[in-house]
């Protein structure tokens, strides 16, 4: 456990060398957005088809505030949060009360819904052109408006949600909510309410989601449209998956991974989604189990080899 | 024979029907404190959708359910533990992924005293909850697997921990929905012997299809056919009974 | 009030489509238990091979046989190369596929066919409109209501009526037991996902000229079939219908008073459904 997280301190320290600020920045708010989604994904087994809303909507929201309103950044993390939260505590309400096809179907459904208000609201989101202008206000004389300053706030705040992550699923929460994926029936028949664990689970996702929106609206200055819409939902999805669903830092490879991949190919054609849908095809089909066990089976491997090796040398 | 002893678990004509079909009919029979009290009936005869009823997963079309004196019909699934009910499952209920500690540690929080720091404080930290969790894995033999996955057990294992998982509720009732399901002769022993060895500090009520486990632990069996009761007694008394052998062996076959 | 009947009418006629839709996803993610994210972008590739066969050969007819045809082939090929080899696979990675295959598949069209919508006019002998007395009514939609209601009516014979649609529907209710009855399993996913594509696909080809086409036709019409299936529940032909015909009609009568709210009204009203009956319309699973 240690190791992964010498890794992670060693990639924040190195990944603005190898990349601009902003990328790498945007490399860090995308694995916050993962670690909420896969409380959902990997440790409650639920497969949340419309982490955009809750990611878009706090972005909308705090966007709106900091531009119009002034507010200062953390009033801004706060609303971000909040919004997150609340949406989440939303749509999850409804969701929650049906099961596997119909709860995917319906965070998608609902998905569709904030973002078709989004879209038609262009008084205040901007509709298709997105809500420009979105300040990155100085705060204790520091300013955010330096790429490498953000950069820095990025990571201290990846950081603490790590860490915050990493506390919620060591408690019995944590172990709750894996239960309730390993066989619902059973936690509920030894003493759980798991209608209300699931929400609390969808609550926290959003709250995540919700700061990675804030961070991605101060980054690039912009809320576009799609931040609320259905190929963020899937890309985050898509991200968790690769990284590896199974553990808790799955997201934060797969964050690498789909940022990395997706900005470098965005530049060079305009129909690279379809490239985007070869890759999550791709990855179906042949690497089911993402970074994560691909790596823990190829140690495997090397082990088993090492070990014949020493037998027959 | 009037219950001179409480009766700590009562029915009241619990009746469950799907449209046309009765599967629990009329049900009423009171399980006295401390004994164990075995259903038993052929197949279909409704005992595992009675044991459904008392747990409520299932909802009773009418009747009554009485704990302790207290009408608990329509107690929701999840509290039903809290009340000091706790049930294993006929086909194996666990949870696939965790070690055996981590399934019975599950059950036992769900009825700690505190929940304090739920999703703060690391879940090593609750020691009355761990020494719980250990009990119930001693009870059952499992005891020192504690830190094995669920698949690497034998079934008969499997059927232990299915047992533990109840008993880490510190429930007064067990239920026991067929604890022997696909034992074999000597794991069936073993399990009987573990069961015997519970009665006194659980009343238990005790589903099972083997005859000579029900006649050698039960004090008192109550025989369900076509979802209605037709006899109860003690073991001698049921043996002798003409409607359960006319049950059992004319006509449907058990 | 003849406006408001001219609306409703207008309901009922993207309300059977909508029906159709829900009817063809429905089927597919009932019998093969798998989210199929790619429904709505086969639902696109019926409109365009019908405004494409169209302006080729002239004819509207035999496009609009073509067409589903040309969807329900697609679909053969997505459930044989791919989706066949996902049923053990759990619902994420099937998710991840068929959504994989929509961004493809809706890449694609803009590839193929360009990024701007354009629209596709009615054959002309449906051009213009028919005097209801109430109301003048295009001739296009009524063609539409009868030919979706025919679909729909077809596909109830198919499934309740005929020994291939019992093993369809007896699939959704409980696949090992169809097994063990010896059908071959696999061949009822195949048979099932292709015809999905085909209902998708004719949905498609009939929109066309109602709403013209544009490459994300496919996604918003997703949605849409989804609340469907969430209000009508998995399987169930008469809720699909009710679904279908319920949020058509509100988003007819809505948009009439409110334009902006008509994409969000057909979500408002599954939110209030579901407030009030979370599991559906009919109360199942």
């Amino acid at each position: 456990m240690n190791r992964a997280l010498i890794a992670i301190l060693a990639a924040i320290v190195l990944l603005p060398l190898v990349v601009r600020p902003a990328i790498a920045s945007e490399i860090w708010i995308f694995a916050i957005f993962g670690l909420g989604v896969n409380l959902l994904l990997g440790y409650t087994g639920l497969l949340s088809f419309g982490q955009g809303t809750f990611f878009g909507s706090a972005a909308y929201v705090a966007g709106w505030l900091l531009k119009h309103y002034a507010i200062n950044v953390f009033f801004a993390l706060g609303i971000g949060v909040g919004v997150g939260a609340l949406s989440a505590l939303v749509v999850g309400y409804l969701c929650v009360q049906r099961s596997g096809l119909y709860f995917i179907m319906l965070t998608f459904a609902l998905n569709q819904l904030f973002y078709f208000v989004a879209y038609q609201w262009t008084s205040v989101t901007g509709g298709e052109d997105g809500m420009p202008g979105i300040p990155r206000p100085a705060i204790l004389g520091i300013d955010f408006g330096n790429p490498v300053a953000y950069y820095v706030f990025v990571s201290v705040l990846f950081l603490a949600s790590l860490w915050i992550m990493r506390r919620i699923v060591e408690s019995p929460l944590g172990k709750i909510l894996q239960a309730i994926r390993e066989n619902e029936v059973r936690a509920e028949a030894v003493g759980y309410d798991t209608a209300r664990f699931k929400l609390a689970a969808f609550v926290i996702g959003g709250a995540f989601s919700g700061l990675a929106g804030v961070l991605y609206a101060m980054l690039f200055g912009i809320v576009p449209l799609e931040a609320i819409g259905f190929v963020t939902s899937g890309n985050v999805v898509f991200a968790t998956l690769i990284g590896g669903s199974g553990s808790l830092y799955g997201p934060v490879i797969g964050s690498f991974v789909f940022i990395w991949l997706s900005e470098s190919v965005s530049t060079l054609w305009a129909r690279w989604p379809l490239l985007l849908g070869v890759a999550f095809v791709i990855v179906v089909l042949f690497f089911r189990g993402g970074v994560v066990e691909a790596w823990s089976r190829f140690a495997a491997w090397r082990e088993r080899k090492w070990r014949s090796s020493k037998q027959t040398g | 024979m009037a219950g001179t002893q409480v009766a700590i678990l009562e029915t009241d004509r619990l009746t469950k029907s799907f449209g046309a079909l009765a599967a629990v009919s009329g049900v009423s029979l009171a399980i006295e404190v401390g004994t164990l009290h075995s259903i038993i009936g052929p197949n279909g005869a409704g005992k595992t959708t009675f044991f459904n009823l008392l747990t409520g997963s299932l909802a009773p079309t009418s009747g009554k359910i009485l704990f302790d004196g207290r009408d608990i019909t329509g107690t929701p699934a999840h509290r039903v533990p809290h009340l000091g009910l706790a049930r294993s499952f006929q086909r194996t209920n666990v949870f696939p992924a965790f070690s055996l500690f981590d399934n019975v540690w599950v059950a036992a929080f769900a009825r700690a005293s505190s929940r304090k720091g739920i999703a703060w404080r690391r879940a090593d930290r609750y020691p009355e909850v761990r020494e719980r969790a250990l009990a119930a894995l001693a009870d059952v033999g499992l005891a020192d697997k504690a830190e094995r996955p669920v698949r690497e057990i034998s079934h008969g294992e499997q059927r232990q921990l299915e047992l533990a998982i109840a008993l880490a509720a510190a429930p007064r009732v067990l239920l026991l929905d067929e604890p022997a399901a696909g034992l074999s002769p000597e794991e069936t022993r073993n399990l009987v012997a573990l069961v015997r060895g519970l009665k006194g500090r659980y009343t238990i009520v005790l589903i099972e299809h083997k005859m000579d486990i029900i006649m050698s632990v039960s004090d008192r069996i109550s025989v369900m056919h076509f979802g209605s009761l037709i006899a109860q007694g003690t073991p001698g008394e049921i043996q002798k009974n003409p409607e359960v052998r006319r049950a059992y062996l004319g006509g449907v076959a058990a | 009030m003849s406006a408001f009947l001219g609306q409703v009418l207008n309901g009922i006629a993207t309300g059977m489509l909508y029906a159709l839709m829900g009817l063809g996803l429905s089927l597919v993610t009932g019998v093969l238990n798998i989210p199929n994210f790619a429904h709505g972008a086969l639902f696109a590739i019926g409109a365009y091979l019908l405004a494409s066969a169209a302006n080729l050969m002239g004819n509207f007819w035999l496009a609009l046989v073509i067409a589903p045809l040309g969807a329900a082939l697609l679909g053969l090929a997505i459930e044989y190369l791919g989706i066949r080899r996902l049923y053990a696979a759990g619902h994420d990675y099937q998710l991840l596929f068929t959504f994989g295959l929509a961004l493809i598949l809706s890449e694609a069209i803009i590839l193929v066919w360009g990024p701007v919508g354009y629209s596709h006019l009615p054959p002309p002998i449906l051009r213009g409109g028919v005097d209801l007395g109430f109301t003048f009514y295009p001739k296009y939609r009524l063609f539409v209501m009868v030919a979706a209601g025919l679909l729909v009516l077809g596909t109830w014979l198919f499934l309740e009526k005929t020994r291939y649609g019992a093993i369809m529907r007896a699939g959704i209710e409980n696949k090992e037991m169809v097994s063990l009855l010896g059908i071959d399993v696999h061949k009822l996913f195949t048979a099932a996902f292709a015809l999905g594509a085909y209902l998708a696909g004719i949905a498609g080809a009939l929109t066309a000229p109602i709403r013209g086409l544009s490459p994300g036709m496919g996604v918003d019409m997703l949605g849409i079939a989804f609340v469907v299936v969430a209000l009508g529940g998995l399987g169930n032909l008469l809720g699909a219908i009710a679904a279908g015909l319920l949020i058509g009609v509100a988003q007819a009568i809505v948009a009439a008073h409110w334009t902006e709210a008509s994409s969000v009204v057909i979500y408002a009203v599954m939110a209030a459904v579901l407030l009030v009956r979370p599991q559906g319309l009919f109360g199942i699973r």
